[in-house]
């Protein structure tokens, strides 16, 4: 392009210079008035009995779920079944007494069928992915850096594969910043010289 | 009983009354400026407006809240820029840049002309949409005169010197891959 900077500053007075279609104002309050007054849509009574049924659902659901758990927890208990230990002689007491005590009951609970079955279920799921045959871990995905080298090799520019070389970047980047040194310089002066102007 | 009601519907009418007159008011006051907004990213005269036009839809709708806003103009500003950005992901923008780029060719010239103008201008549209995201909306919102560094910083939360470096390295970036094209051709 002959002159960028002349067609770059073309572009933009072209987009400081948009003026909007005469009227718009007017356009826009009737728009927004006209939405803002819009009743809000009504619910329509079928939705209400719908979502009356939805909760007769839900309750019934929870109501079940209670009974149920309550039965569950009461369940252990019956099961309940009584061990007997013949009875610890005690050091002091005669003979006699001895043989006539009765032996000490205790209760032992035992752990429902459906537990049991549950934990033999687990441990064969387990047994089986231990004795699955094992594959090499996939590979792991490249770094956010790794990606951005392999694009600036894939690109094939010239100027960004040169930027990989250390020597060669920091001389662009004391270019450039001595650039934008030099550019905010002017602007500020020229700011400077503008506020003179209109005092 | 009825004098309270009556009273509280009085009260009600002028409230309403009192924020039209401030939605007037806002419209009367932003509108240009927002619709610039809205235009440099869109560039087109009838996206743009409705993109303002959501822009005091979303005022009425936050209406009760708009006592908390510090700065409304750049708060403005800001729904106005995100909606654009938006609208820009829906529509297809090649075409509009094109007819942009039309409009900015000068008339006074012959037809030849006039097409290597628009040409021209389009590659700079087209160059400004290729520069890096943070680049580009400094870019373009410098384009603007009504704004400051300051506000734009604010715009797009950023400090005032990174807005600075920002535009700095865009022109620059833009300029160096306009004057690359140029070299191929």
């Amino acid at each position: 392009m002959k002159n960028p900077e002349e067609a770059i500053g073309k572009v933009l007075a072209g987009l400081r210079a948009a003026e909007a279609s005469p009227g718009m104002e007017r356009r826009i309050l009737a728009a927004v008035e006209a939405r803002a007054s819009a009743p809000p849509a009504a619910t329509p009574r079928w939705a209400w009995g719908v979502a009356m049924a939805g909760a007769a659902v839900a309750s019934l659901f929870i109501l079940f779920i209670l009974t149920t758990a309550i039965h569950w927890h009461g369940h252990p208990s019956t099961q309940a079944q009584k061990h007997v230990l013949p009875a610890e002689p005690a050091r002091d007491a005669q003979p006699a007494t001895l043989l006539s005590r009765k032996p000490i009951e205790f209760i032992k609970a035992v752990a429902p069928r459906r537990t049991a079955t549950r934990i033999r279920s687990e441990e064969a799921v387990l047994l089986s992915d231990l004795r699955a045959p094992s594959h090499p871990a996939p590979e792991a995905p490249l770094t956010n850096e790794e990606k951005l080298l392999l694009r600036v090799v894939h690109s094939g520019d010239p100027q960004l594969i040169a930027m990989l070389d250390p020597e060669e970047r920091a001389r662009q980047e004391a270019k450039s910043e001595a650039e934008f040194q030099k550019f905010v310089e002017q602007s500020s002066k020229e700011d400077h010289e503008s506020d003179q102007i209109t005092e | 009983m009825a004098s309270i009601a009556g009273g509280s519907l009085v009260l009600f009418s002028m409230e309403r009354a009192q924020a039209e007159v401030d939605l007037a008011a806002l419209v009367e006051r932003y509108s240009r400026l927002l619709f610039r907004v809205a235009h440099s990213v869109l560039r087109t005269r009838a996206e743009a407006e409705d993109v303002v036009q959501d822009v005091f839809v979303r005022v009425i709708e936050r209406r009760r809240s708009l006592q908390g806003i510090r700065d409304m103009r750049v708060w403005l500003i800001r729904i106005a820029w995100n909606l654009a950005l938006d609208r820009r992901r829906c529509i297809q923008p090649e075409q509009m840049d094109k007819n942009f780029a039309e409009t900015l060719a000068a008339s006074a010239v012959s037809a030849g002309e006039r097409l290597e103008q628009a040409q021209r201008m389009s590659a700079v549209l087209r160059e400004m949409e290729r520069l890096p995201k943070t680049e580009r909306h400094v870019l373009l919102l410098s384009a603007i005169e009504e704004l400051g560094t300051a506000e734009m910083a604010e715009v797009l939360g950023r400090s005032e010197s990174a807005v600075r470096a920002l535009l700095f390295r865009a022109r620059m970036r833009l300029r160096e891959r306009l004057e690359a094209q140029g070299g191929k051709r």
